[in-house]
């Protein structure tokens, strides 16, 4: 192999020789830094240019494994980005009707972020970032731009925990907002929450929206809850069987705000001595 | 062995060089000079042959360049008397040395590679100086090529003197 590179190359000596030197020429040529070099600079690259678009058509295997990595890794990095500005998207339509809802409250709101949710039991709660040292107190309100979430059932200085309505515990008086029917909203596992002490013939029509009511210790009148889904009348009873969509999607839930509203406990305490 | 048979032509090399930076300027006709190095070029493509005569247009055109200072571009005239060189070379004729090198073919033979050289030389040395080359060989190219044909008119006549001589 090498002695018929030889070969080859003694047979061609007087061109490989000029073409050392020309390319060494070439080579010295390029050290200067004149107006003619500058001017052939760049004919050689348009040069070069020239001949690469002429044999472009070669696929060149390499090249294009390269090429392919190159193009895959960019799509996952804009993949990423793509999801990260969705997600950067979402939060902000999240927070602005955060923030319509806090321009419309009468009440002072803390803005909480949910760092821990159990949705898998019938007694459901969060653990959220506030706590008293926020001014944040047991029995105030969650709720979202969508209605009610809950109510803080215990703080301490830098969090808080939350039961959220759909949690087996947690009791709220409520009313059909367009026929002012009461009852208490319950929740007994399931997508639904149940709107009790509703009588037969009391008017409740699937669409109707539920809020909170003024009868309710703990919540401010007319924090939406649901919409009412369909109400049955129960067997070999006086009342009917209300279930109500909650407004909010407990799934979805990330940002919140505590409510800050609190019980008049001389009301408490009035109505738990004549319970 | 091969020294001492290129040591005779690396000194005349050295004293062309010496002659074409030192008098060759009082010989000046309106800037145009004779290119003597050319003309020992071209002498020892036809004594030699195409790879000495390509080497010694490369070795003695790279002088050049060195001597020429900042005005000069280095690899200019290493490059196109490495290209004379070799284009000279094509003329070599092994048997028949003596003859060109005493006749009129010499004078053609420089007068053909002068040509390109300098036609190479001033393509390369104009761009860019708002010259266009075809000017600078017509105003150049061309008187330098004739003053070094006639030039070459001398070492013409010293190896037809030669070869009258030589029995």
């Amino acid at each position: 192999m090498v002695k018929r590179l030889y070969d080859i190359v003694l047979l061609f000596k007087e061109y490989v020789v000029v073409a050392f030197l020309i390319l060494t020429s070439v080579f010295l040529l390029t050290l200067n830094d004149t107006a003619q070099i500058r001017v052939l600079r760049s004919y050689a690259i348009v040069g070069v240019g020239l001949m690469q678009n002429a044999v472009s058509f070669i696929p060149n295997y390499f090249d294009l494994r390269r090429e392919n990595d190159v193009l895959r890794r960019m799509n996952l990095a804009l993949s990423d980005e793509v999801s990260r500005l969705r997600e950067g998207r979402l939060e902000n339509l999240r927070l602005r009707q955060l923030l319509l809802l806090k321009e419309r409250a009468e009440h002072r709101y803390v803005a909480a972020n949910i760092l821990g949710k159990n949705l898998q039991l019938l007694r459901n709660t969060v653990t959220l970032n506030v706590g008293s040292d926020d001014d944040v107190l047991p029995n105030m309100p969650i709720v979202s731009e969508s209605g009610l979430v809950g109510k803080i059932i215990s703080t301490t200085a830098g969090y808080s925990i939350g039961q959220l309505l759909l949690n087996k515990d947690l009791r709220v008086s409520a009313k059909i907002q367009r026929s002012r029917v009461d009852g208490i909203i319950t929740w007994e596992g399931g997508p639904y929450l149940t709107l009790q002490n509703v009588a037969r013939t009391d008017d409740v029509q699937p669409g109707d929206l539920v809020i909170t009511s003024e009868y309710s210790a703990f919540f401010p009148k007319g924090i939406r809850i649901g919409v009412v889904n369909d109400a049955h009348p129960l067997p070999s009873s006086l009342f009917q069987s209300v279930h109500v969509l909650p407004a909010v999607d407990f799934t979805e839930l990330e940002e919140i705000f505590v409510m800050q509203f609190q019980p008049d406990s001389s009301r408490i305490i009035l109505e738990q001595r004549n319970r | 062995m091969l020294t001492r048979r290129l040591l005779p032509d690396i000194i005349l090399s050295a004293l062309v060089l010496l002659l074409q930076t030192t008098v060759v300027e009082f010989l000046a006709v309106h800037t145009i000079v004779p290119d003597l190095v050319l003309i020992w070029i071209v002498v020892t493509a036809l004594r030699r042959g195409q790879i000495p005569a390509t080497a010694a247009g490369f070795s003695m055109g790279l002088v050049q360049d060195l001597v020429s200072g900042p005005d000069g571009m280095l690899g200019l005239s290493a490059l196109t008397k490495t290209i004379a060189g070799f284009l000279a070379g094509y003329f070599y004729a092994e048997n028949k040395t003596p003859q060109i090198l005493g006749s009129y073919r010499l004078l053609l033979i420089t007068g053909i590679v002068s040509l390109v050289h300098n036609a190479l030389y001033f393509v390369l040395f104009l761009q860019g100086s708002g010259i266009r080359w075809t000017d600078g060989i017509l105003s150049y190219g061309l008187p330098s090529t004739a003053y070094t044909v006639a030039v070459a008119l001398i070492p013409m006549l010293i190896f037809a003197r030669k070869q009258v001589s030589s029995p």
